[in-house]
């Protein structure tokens, strides 16, 4: 559980101290007035990255040399300062050279946006990431077999590309690489959507108060069991467009409501509440692999349901988690969720609401 | 005005910058040394530097350091396995599988691995010498030694299957290895497992 934050220089947060709720928080302002930057230091705090940027100078707030997240988390104090060009970590005061180190003693988190409907409505590299982000958190094989396998594949596109007469030898040298990590990744994507199928399904019935069942199945992106003989069989095309035909960077996540393809089938409602499905089944996931709950991060993503889909979402959210939902307006608010404290947010600054 | 040392030392600190593995704070230092306490060991680093220069050389054959003139340690001396040869990266790998003294062969400095990103192609390593030699020397066994990154294990396949057309049996280090990393990263006793372990690089 967080129980303490205090923020410097973060965005367009200059000095802020808060002390979320055990379990839902309501941070509520109007569009960019630092609600959103104030979730996501907390997510900076937890996983040391952010859904919103991969450059970390732009934490810094403008003309500061420097930001500080500080938290309290489980009996933990986290601290997290930046300056535009390195970091310094802390745990309960002793400094952390490794992140690893000061991930193993933060929260796990899950983020939920409106970018989320990329999920149904994007490319399959929006399924990916999301699969990589939990698989990562799974997982502990995963990440270096993903690493090694887009070296290896960013060197045998080059190579494909680089020459008029194409090296084999050395474009499969790579492919075998790609196959020894690509058994890696099927395994851990496989075993992942295996977990979070029931939880999908589950979710999705339940937020959508009516009986839409959804599914979410894997497609490998090559075909057989070997991506070595795969990509043998790719020769003539790859001679041609002089790229990796097939493999695991071209997987995807078929996602359906009521049977039919969510994409192109799904109404908007419907899309949105798969997304929303397939994010908390990644909070049960992680919660049932870990035994502690992470920490959920809503922005915004209440005022774009509608009232029925809104209550349910509130109602589905683990009881047992720590939620934080930022939100432009409270007028749905019912009874039920008053057990919750309200953070207002005007201009940068964060006042609590009795 | 922009105050700064004088341009001597300019010079060197320039220099210094641009030896791998050091650093601008590092390269200051390293001259804040020579100017105080390290002012005398300088004709002497000096001549060390001309000395490495004028007399010390790759061999021919394996790519290990020699003094001009003199043998090589391995390649002809009648105590090691001339029929038995390991592909390691560079001279100081040597070293480490000679302290690990599981290792009678003889050695082939490849001086890199491939690596296309970083634009190491097979002619800016000693590939063709070594396919050369593995014929000339009509090698029983080569031994590929590398690292267990994406560059060292690509590397190992594009080897074996450049040589196996000549009939040797190849073979590579036991699991034991770091994931990802080169021979550097292991003590003597695990590198001496991994010799003893070695086993056949497949296709
Ligand atoms: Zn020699």
């Amino acid at each position: 559980m967080l129980t303490r934050m205090t923020v410097r220089d973060f965005r367009c947060l200059a000095s802020v101290e808060v002390e979320p709720h055990p379990r839902l928080t309501f941070v509520v302002g109007r569009n960019a007035q630092g609600k959103t930057s104030l979730l996501e230091a907390v997510c900076v705090l937890m996983r040391l990255q952010s859904p919103r940027t991969s450059t970390r100078s732009d934490w810094l707030r403008f003309g500061a040399e420097s930001c500080l997240i500080e938290g309290v988390w489980e009996q933990h104090l986290l601290r997290h300062a930046q300056t535009k060009s390195s970091r310094r970590l802390a745990v309960n005061g002793a400094v952390c050279s490794r992140a690893a180190e000061y991930l193993s003693a933060s929260a796990l988190v899950v983020w939920l946006d409106h970018a989320d409907m990329n999920l149904a409505r994007g490319g399959a590299e929006h399924r990916r990431r999301h699969l990589d982000f939990t698989a990562a958190q799974l997982f502990p094989e995963y990440l270096t077999a993903l690493r090694q396998y887009d070296r290896a594949l960013r060197a045998r596109n080059f190579l494909l590309k680089r020459d008029i007469n194409i090296s084999w030898r050395q474009v499969d040298a790579h492919g075998v690489i790609m196959d020894k990590n690509s058994a890696i990744i099927v395994r851990c994507r496989r075993e992942l959507v295996r977990r979070i199928q029931p939880w999908i399904a589950d979710a999705q019935l339940k937020l959508s108060g009516a009986a839409e069942a959804a599914s979410a199945v894997y497609a490998p992106g090559f075909e057989g069991d070997s991506l070595l003989a795969a990509l043998e069989n790719m020769r003539d095309a790859e001679s041609r467009t002089r790229q990796t035909a097939v493999g695991t960077h071209r997987d995807d996540l078929l996602l359906s409501v009521g049977g039919r393809d969510a994409g192109a089938f799904a109404s908007e409602g419907q899309q949105r509440t798969l997304c929303l499905a397939l994010k908390l089944a990644q909070a049960r996931v992680l919660e049932e692999e870990k035994g502690v709950a992470p920490l959920l991060l809503l922005d915004d993503v209440f005022g774009e349901l509608d009232p029925e889909r809104r209550q349910a979402l509130l109602d589905y959210l683990p009881r047992g988690s720590q939620k934080i939902v930022t939100t432009t307006a409270l007028h749905w608010m019912t009874d039920e969720s008053s057990d919750a404290s309200i953070l207002r947010v005007e201009d940068g600054n964060v006042r609590s609401v009795d | 005005m922009n105050a700064n040392y004088p341009a001597p030392i300019q010079r060197l600190i320039l220099l210094l910058k641009s030896l791998p593995g050091l650093g601008p704070r590092s390269a200051e230092r390293l001259m804040l040394w020579l100017m105080g306490r390290g002012h005398t060991r300088i004709p002497e680093l000096a001549e060390a530097l001309v000395h490495l220069r004028n007399h010390v050389t790759e061999c021919p054959a394996c790519g290990f350091f020699i003094e001009r003139g003199a043998a090589c340690l391995f390649c002809q001396s009648d105590k090691r396995n001339q029929k038995l040869l390991c592909v390691v990266e560079s001279a100081a790998d040597v070293l480490r599988l000679e302290r690990s003294g599981a290792f009678s062969g003889i050695y082939h400095v490849l001086g890199g691995k491939l690596s296309p990103l970083d634009n190491v192609t097979p002619s800016d390593l000693r590939i063709e010498s070594l396919a050369r030699r593995v014929h000339e020397l009509q090698s029983e066994e080569v031994i590929i030694a590398l690292g267990s990154d994406v560059e060292g294990e690509s590397t190992a396949h594009y080897l074996a299957d450049l040589l196996r057309p000549l009939g040797v049996r190849i073979t590579r280090l036991a699991q034991g290895m770091p994931a990802g990393g080169g021979l550097e990263q292991v003590d003597e006793l695990t590198l001496h497992q991994a010799m003893s372990g070695r086993r056949l690089l497949e296709s």
